[in-house]
């Protein structure tokens, strides 16, 4: 098979047990080369189990890895060659300094990528902290070195397991735009994440995984087919009333939400119709806000569903 | 160079120039040795605190005649030497070296680095011995620290004159001085027996507390099981009990049993801590660190 034509990842029915607990069920996951690809799932679902698994620090119960067509039963370390990431928070050693880091870790990989350091520090905007103690640094810049200390293996995959996570709402901007970036310049991406908004903006196609088990694999375009519609929060000075009028819009669903207004969820053409209605009939419009996103509402749909309701994991395909 | 021109760049590389072998895991941990404080304190305690001992051994006006070479520690500076490796291999030795070989495996638990090393291009195998080596490199360095350091303090501030051996004998000074250079090496094989337990209860534990205070621990318990009666047939495999090997050598008709036995039982601790704790980093899941 042409090089460019094998999976950058090809797991195949893994399965990782802790005694009773099954931390992955039997999974499969292809990421193509090239391809920026979400694994989404709450916490507890076996996403960073699976992550664990691909950098073989962790062996799988049941199952075959393969990483650009190596295994870890064949090849041994040599099924890292290309590539690079982290699993959780990516952590250093705290008496070095980020340069030094960075450069022991170059030494790991044969010490041909000792001279990008300079390069992946101004990446990753660490350029006038790397020769600090890593010890100093906040949780954000020991995310942004976790990204340099794999940059520096110029990898062909990236795999980076809940990159934001930790990070204030600049940090969480800034980590995504890396991300974007690294993705737009051809490298392959496998990214874990609990938020569906990171996803759908980074990713091409979505595994979503719950309590070890696949209930979506597809693409962001097929996730949003299955979507529902937008949901809004409305507030009136006299819900009882918006309720009976939300009874004659029969392509919106109008309920009560226990904390007070109204739930309205529907397409945004008849949602503005009934807005427009509530005023005509003299109501005060006090609130008009989105719920989550579809795709959020979906996700949560999936991940949170009672174990007995699988209508919903029948009719996306999970 | 923008970053935007920076990351297509990193991203079309090549593959890496070569594939790192153990050289450069062991390159890796000796310069993490290096800058650890604990590492460095150490090597200055060995080279430091004999002088500071000879000197106030020889301030002293009643020698510790209970101890072995005590009471002649005013009349040779061949004595005094002999005097601190009896005291240091008590528990300063095991010491020494678990300050290392206790913290070389378990403080990547600690600092959740393991995870950070087993994902760059180094195998386990790698890992283990690069840090093996360097801590038993650490522990011989020691060593070699604190005798050069005794030996030559002593000689300078108390002199070489003839050294009283154990059966009575005078040794000439410059026969003393091999006795005594030789009888410093015999601690060689009980101190890397008890580096081999550092690593192994390191590796177990991942708690560096743990896997340092543990070999001086043990190492007690074996003198004080070693001085009871009835455990002949162990003493010979007693971590502790090598480090009196060096006795034979300061008498009048030399023998070297108590060498030999403590060679092989050192090479026992040696071989069976390394493999126990080589299984286990193997089979070992990463999962917090």
């Amino acid at each position: 098979m042409p090089v460019a034509e094998v999976l950058a990842v090809d797991a195949v029915g893994v399965t990782k047990r802790y005694g009773d607990l099954v931390a992955v069920n039997g999974i499969s996951i292809q990421v193509e080369q090239g391809e920026v690809y979400g694994v989404l799932g709450p916490n507890g679902a076996g996403k960073t189990t699976f992550m664990r698994m691909l950098f073989g620090l962790i062996r799988p119960d049941a199952g075959e890895i393969r990483l650009f067509g190596r295994t870890w039963e064949k090849d041994g370390t040599r099924v890292l060659d290309d590539v690079a990431g982290f699993v959780e928070t990516p952590r250093f050693y705290p008496y070095l300094t980020g340069r030094e880091n960075l450069v022991g870790l170059a030494r790991l990989d044969g010490g041909g990528s000792a001279n990008r350091i300079d390069d992946v520090l101004d990446i990753v905007d660490l350029a006038a902290r790397a020769d600090d103690k890593t010890r100093e640094y906040s949780y954000g810049m020991r995310q942004r070195l976790g990204v340099a200390a794999s940059l520096i293996r110029h990898p062909r995959l990236l795999v980076v397991d809940e990159p934001a996570n930790g990070l204030d709402p600049a940090g969480i901007r800034d980590m995504r735009a890396l991300i974007k970036r690294l993705a737009d310049s051809g490298l392959t991406v496998l990214l874990s994440s609990h938020d569906m908004i990171e996803v759908e903006e980074i990713c091409d196609n979505v595994t979503i995984m719950r309590k070890g088990d696949v209930v979506f694999h597809g693409s962001i375009a097929e996730l949003r087919e299955q979507a529902p519609e937008q949901g809004h929060r409305v507030s009136t000075d006299d819900d009882e009333r918006a309720i009976a009028i939300g009874r004659d819009f029969e392509q919106l669903v109008v309920g009560r939400v226990d904390e007070g207004g109204l739930s309205v969820v529907g397409a945004q053409d008849e949602v503005d119709r009934l807005v427009k209605t509530f005023v005509d009939q003299g109501l005060a419009l006090r609130a008009l806000e989105n719920t989550e996103t579809p795709l959020q509402t979906l996700f949560f749909m999936l991940t949170e569903r009672d174990h007995h309701d699988s209508e919903l994991a029948a009719a996306v395909g999970g | 160079m923008s970053a935007s021109e920076i990351v297509p760049a990193l991203v079309a590389a090549g593959s890496r120039a070569r594939r790192p072998g153990l050289g450069s895991a062991f390159g890796w941990e000796l310069s993490k040795l290096w800058k650890q404080k604990r590492a460095k304190i150490t090597l200055a305690f060995a080279a430091v605190a004999p002088v500071l001992i000879v000197l106030i051994v020889k301030s002293q006006q009643r020698p510790p005649k209970d101890s072995l070479f005590g009471r002649f520690i005013h009349e040779s500076g061949w004595s005094v030497p002999l005097l601190i490796l009896g005291f240091a291999a008590q528990w300063v030795l095991p010491l020494l070296t678990a300050l290392v070989a206790g913290d070389i495996f378990a403080g990547e638990n600690q600092m959740g680095t393991w995870k950070t090393l087993l994902t760059r291009s180094v195998s386990r195998t790698q890992i283990f011995w690069a840090k093996t080596i360097t801590a038993v490199l650490f522990a011989l360095g020691v060593l070699l620290l604190l005798s050069v350091s005794t030996i030559l303090s002593s000689i300078i501030l108390i002199g070489h004159q003839p050294l009283v051996g154990l059966t009575g004998q005078v040794i000439p000074s410059y026969t003393a001085a091999l006795l005594v250079s030789a009888s410093w090496a015999t601690a060689i094989p009980p101190l890397l027996a008890f580096t081999c337990l550092a690593i192994l209860l390191s590796v177990l534990s991942g708690n560096p507390s743990f896997a340092i205070a543990g070999p001086v621990v043990i190492g007690m318990v074996m003198q004080l099981g070693g001085s009871l009666g009835g455990v002949e047939a162990l003493r010979p495999f007693l971590l502790t009990t090598p480090f009196e090997a060096w006795h034979g050598l300061i008498v009048q008709d030399r023998f070297y049993g108590p060498l030999e036995y403590g060679l092989i039982g050192s090479m026992v601790w040696c071989v069976g801590s390394l493999t126990w704790a080589y299984v286990a980093i193997r089979r070992r899941d990463v999962t917090g660190g």
